[in-house]
């Protein structure tokens, strides 16, 4: 069935590849945040 | 679902996975080139500036026109990924493409375009009213998926492709494929193929659906959750929804919304099944249970927080204001998703296209066809008789 099935050889850069992820949930929960609590209001990015 | 014994020998692949995905093959090891990082997101960002311009005006420019339901039937990804893909193309002529690659951070744009969309799930909601929602997305994306997953193998497609495909038709399109990626270690190639073949097969969804739901005579509630289930991005849902009426569109939204809210379930799966059967080596220890967490798009976490985040401020303030406090976050998300989806357009390489060649289409496709009959049938025992 499957035609590769390659080592899982750490990505490199790993603390990298990780940091991604963890940048956009911060990103987003500290916009949100920011939405909450009427620091960005609703003319920003119309 | 067996492993090659060959693995040992051969390369692994570049990992799909956050930076990896995103970054540009030719320097990845080197160092960050601020001007290039700047001078692409500076692309980027007006590509996704023509997108909201063009999203805003068309509809208008064209509304005397026969094409005017068109138009407005059309939604922002569309411009996105055209505009990506011209954007592609003209980089592309002009030899800068790879230079400028590293702020196509598709990945990064639509992740936080979905921590933002957690806001706008009300779990109480979900729980309370969305029952029968709960229940066609257990049964649609488990049905669904196993359906992809096997033909997938029965075509002998790659074990990270399979599930690429069969998360992207049975939950949400482009946001599963990516959280199923991180979970299985996807290649970046395989990502953008995933992602392609969703855009193909959504747009004809737009409107296909809402009028076959016609033909048919469906009512709105099951029409609603018919459409919900079956097309794969939220964008498209909400387009197709619209088309099918008010009510339809409230149902639609509910179910897709639940699946949307299965990604983390899926990923979590996979993650699982691809630590300890798919990349198992016979000379390899056993994956240590830490692997798991690694591989958890952590993503999913920022989610759930805004899901939970989002519930208690409804239930805290006057709901005039927590919609228009919905409405600012919505406007955010929208531009993340289009930086997501132009990026996408500026990614996409055709080599990867020719590559896969014509088997994962073909499982794309019957995957699709399976999802709407199954649907189908689900929506109509589920919601018959259900009110708005």
């Amino acid at each position: 069935m499957s035609d590769e099935t390659p080592t899982p050889a750490p990505p490199p850069g790993r603390a990298a590849w990780i940091s991604e992820d963890w940048a956009a949930t911060v990103v987003g929960l500290v916009l949100l945040v920011l939405i909450l609590t009427g620091v960005v209001s609703k003319g920003v990015l119309q | 679902m067996t492993t090659s014994s060959t693995d040992d020998v051969r390369p692994a692949p570049t990992p799909v996975n956050e930076t990896d995905a995103l970054a540009p093959e030719p320097d990845r090891p080197g160092a960050v080139s601020w001007p290039a990082v700047a001078a692409a997101l500076a692309v980027v960002l007006a590509l996704a500036y023509l997108t909201k311009y063009l999203d805003k005006n068309v509809p208008e420019w064209l509304a005397d026109t026969s094409l005017a339901r068109i138009a407005k039937s059309v939604e922002y990804p569309v411009y996105a990924i055209a505009i990506g893909l011209l954007g592609n193309l003209v980089l592309t002529a002009t030899g800068v493409r790879d230079r400028l690659a590293s702020a196509f951070r598709t990945e990064f744009f639509i992740k936080t375009g979905l921590v933002l969309l957690g806001v706008s799930i009300n779990l109480s909601l979900l729980v309370t009213a969305a029952g029968p929602a709960i229940v066609q997305a257990l049964l649609l994306i488990s049905g669904v998926f196993l359906f992809a997953w096997w033909i997938g193998g029965r075509l002998g497609l790659d074990d990270r492709l399979r599930a690429l495909l069969a998360s992207a038709v049975s939950i949400c399109g482009v946001s599963a494929a990516i959280a199923a990626a991180g979970a299985v270690r996807a290649r970046r190639e395989q990502l953008a193929y995933a992602a392609s073949l969703v855009i193909l097969f959504a747009l004809p969804s737009i409107f296909l659906l809402p009028w076959l739901a016609d033909v048919l005579g469906l009512g709105d509630a099951v029409a609603g959750a018919w459409i919900g289930g079956n097309i794969d991005t939220t964008a498209a849902v909400t387009a197709a929804g619209a088309l099918a009426g008010e009510d339809a569109l409230r149902i639609a939204t509910i179910v897709k919304v639940t699946q949307n809210a299965l990604i983390g379930v899926v990923a979590v799966a996979l993650t699982a099944y691809f630590a300890y059967r798919v990349e198992r080596r016979t000379d390899a220890a056993r994956p240590r249970p830490v692997e798991l967490w690694h591989r958890f798009p952590k993503f999913v976490l920022g989610f759930v927080a805004a899901s939970i985040i989002g519930t208690v401020y409804a239930n805290s303030v006057p709901a005039a204001e927590n919609t228009a406090t919905q409405a600012v976050a919505a406007n955010f998300r929208t531009w993340f998703l289009i930086l997501a989806f132009v990026s996408i357009g500026l990614e996409f390489r055709l080599t990867a296209l020719r590559e896969a060649g014509w088997r994962p289409i073909a499982v794309f496709a019957s995957a699709t066809v399976a999802n709407i009959l199954l649907a189908l049938a689900l929506a109509a025992v589920l919601f018959r008789g259900f009110t708005v």
